[in-house]
């Protein structure tokens, strides 16, 4: 199967421009919207957010940044992700090529709008007058554990949605409801030690944790945490792989 | 790689159906409630179809609409798979079953090449090299910078036809996309293809005009309701099929 994708990475390159460059064809600012989009997102968050909820944070609007990002991240590649190969149904059913490559274009041009924005982050601990520090060299460690949960999430979830249209719309509401069991607006501290483990169940804490331990408290992540789930994920990316493979097969009837 | 050496395509006792629902339960309301009631047929599209293509040979695919021709070439380009047997291939195969895959009309032409050519499992490098020759024989000189959407329907086919058939694979999968352009493109087309199929290229072909069939391909398989009627000579096979189907 690598071997297949090696031979067309051509496209898989030239498709992960196209996400990139086609998404703002037409809009004046153009690429400056992947930034602008999650800011203004952070800015809302943290002028509203102060009012409901006691936070006993500093540097508030940083916190919330270095959340939102990786959160954005998710959002955009599970969203697009479930719906490439329907979206694409027009290619898949008169030219043969990997099918994979869809699902691998999404998260990697996710992946590619991420480290495009990861200069905000950069400039919010500068200018916040948290500095910075080596612990920042990690981030694309981090980056990649989530970049290989969310492949997996999606092969599962596009190639189901070919034959199931509803997982669409389900995804769509575990996403919403997944953004309040996530520590993005609030720290994980927040919650009682109790049920603390219940929120650990969700493997975007431990990312965001890790994020906000590297840019924000600038300490090592919790390694053993974080070496948890990235095995959980790439267990998740091989049964994917799998089930996609499965799938596969009858995309171009069903699409 | 195979002890049939000379072989580009082996069909082997090929059966695809189809299954026709007619309420196709795509949502999981629909397939929750009417889980037992499903009205499914399956339609037998191609029956133990036994074919093999040698490199170097020229054949067409005859018969009327619906009798299974394009299933055929679908089923060789991997788009879709076999319900029962296999089908192998040997060699880089391109199928030109649709003009313009991956086009997208906000790209200039020649940013269009490189998504239909990579689409095909070109390099960069591959397409570089070719870029001059494609742009050449689109004819679309200083057009090819323009965006693809100010282009007429015919430019837009020449430019998807000139990335395709310069693409260099071994074997060649065509269906009814000859009819591209004004009489000087496609005269343009044919030309291209005896000098492909002079070039030892595998053609597979799936067409209704059986005057250019008989002058491109050496072999024609009729294909009758799902089975291989005649398989021969693409003069004998185009005559006999006239004197039926005619």
């Amino acid at each position: 199967m690598i071997n297949r994708i090696y031979r067309y990475r051509e496209f898989l390159k030239t498709n992960v421009k196209k996400d990139i460059r086609g998404k703002y064809k037409g809009s004046f600012l153009g690429v400056l919207w992947s930034f602008i989009n999650p800011l203004l997102m952070a800015l809302v968050y943290a002028i509203v957010f102060p009012f409901i909820l006691k936070n006993s944070q500093s540097n508030y609007v940083t916190f919330i940044v270095i959340g939102i990002l990786p959160w954005t991240f998710l959002t955009t590649v599970i969203q697009q992700g479930t719906f490439c190969i329907i979206a694409n149904g027009g290619i898949i059913k008169k030219v043969y090529f990997p099918r994979e490559i869809l699902p691998i274009s999404v998260a990697t041009s996710g992946l590619v709008n991420f480290f495009i924005a990861l200069p905000i982050i950069i400039l919010f601990c500068v200018f916040s007058g948290l500095g910075l520090s080596w612990y920042a060299l990690l981030f694309p460690l981090i980056a990649l554990t989530q970049y290989i949960l969310l492949l997996g999430i999606i092969f599962i979830s596009s190639a189901i949605n070919v034959y199931i249209r509803d997982v669409e719309y389900i995804i769509q509401f575990m996403v919403n409801m997944l953004f309040y069991g996530t520590p993005v607006l609030y720290s994980a501290t927040l919650f009682p030690a109790k049920y603390r483990w219940i929120l650990n169940l969700n493997p975007m804490t431990t990312l965001i944790n890790s994020y906000r331990d590297i840019f924000y408290y600038q300490k090592f992540p919790d390694f053993t945490m974080l070496g948890i789930v990235f095995a959980c994920s790439a267990l998740l990316l091989f049964i994917g792989i799998n089930v996609f493979k499965k799938l596969e097969r009858r995309f171009a009837e069903e699409v | 790689m195979s002890k049939d050496n000379n072989i580009a395509i082996k069909v082997d006792n090929v059966t695809k159906s189809f299954k026709v629902f007619y309420d196709k339960p795509s949502t999981l309301k629909e397939r929750l409630v009417f889980w037992n009631k499903k009205k499914v047929d399956e339609r037998v599209v191609l029956k133990n179809i036994n074919v093999d293509i040698n490199k170097g040979e020229t054949v067409a695919l005859i018969g009327t609409n619906g009798s299974g021709k394009s299933t055929l070439l679908k089923l060789m380009t991997q788009i879709i798979y076999p319900t029962k047997g296999k089908i192998k291939t040997w060699g880089k195969l391109t199928s030109l079953l649709e003009l313009g895959a991956g086009f997208h009309p906000d790209f200039t032409g020649r940013e269009n090449i490189y998504f239909n050519a990579s689409i095909f499992g070109l390099t960069r490098k591959e397409i570089n090299e070719r870029l001059d020759q494609i742009i050449e024989f689109s004819e679309l000189g200083e057009l090819i910078d323009n965006p693809v959407r100010t282009y007429s329907s015919g430019q837009y086919m020449r430019l998807a036809f000139s990335v395709a058939i310069n693409v260099n694979a071994e074997i060649l999968l065509i269906d009814e996309i000859l009819a591209v352009g004004d009489q000087h493109f496609q005269d343009k087309c044919f030309a291209k293809l005896h000098e492909l199929k002079d070039s030892g290229k595998t053609i597979v072909i799936v067409s209704h005009s059986m005057e250019s069939i008989k002058n491109l391909c050496d072999r024609a398989i009729w294909i009758y309701e799902g089975e291989v009627r005649e398989d021969g000579k693409v003069n004998d096979v185009v005559k006999d099929y006239i004197k039926v189907c005619g």
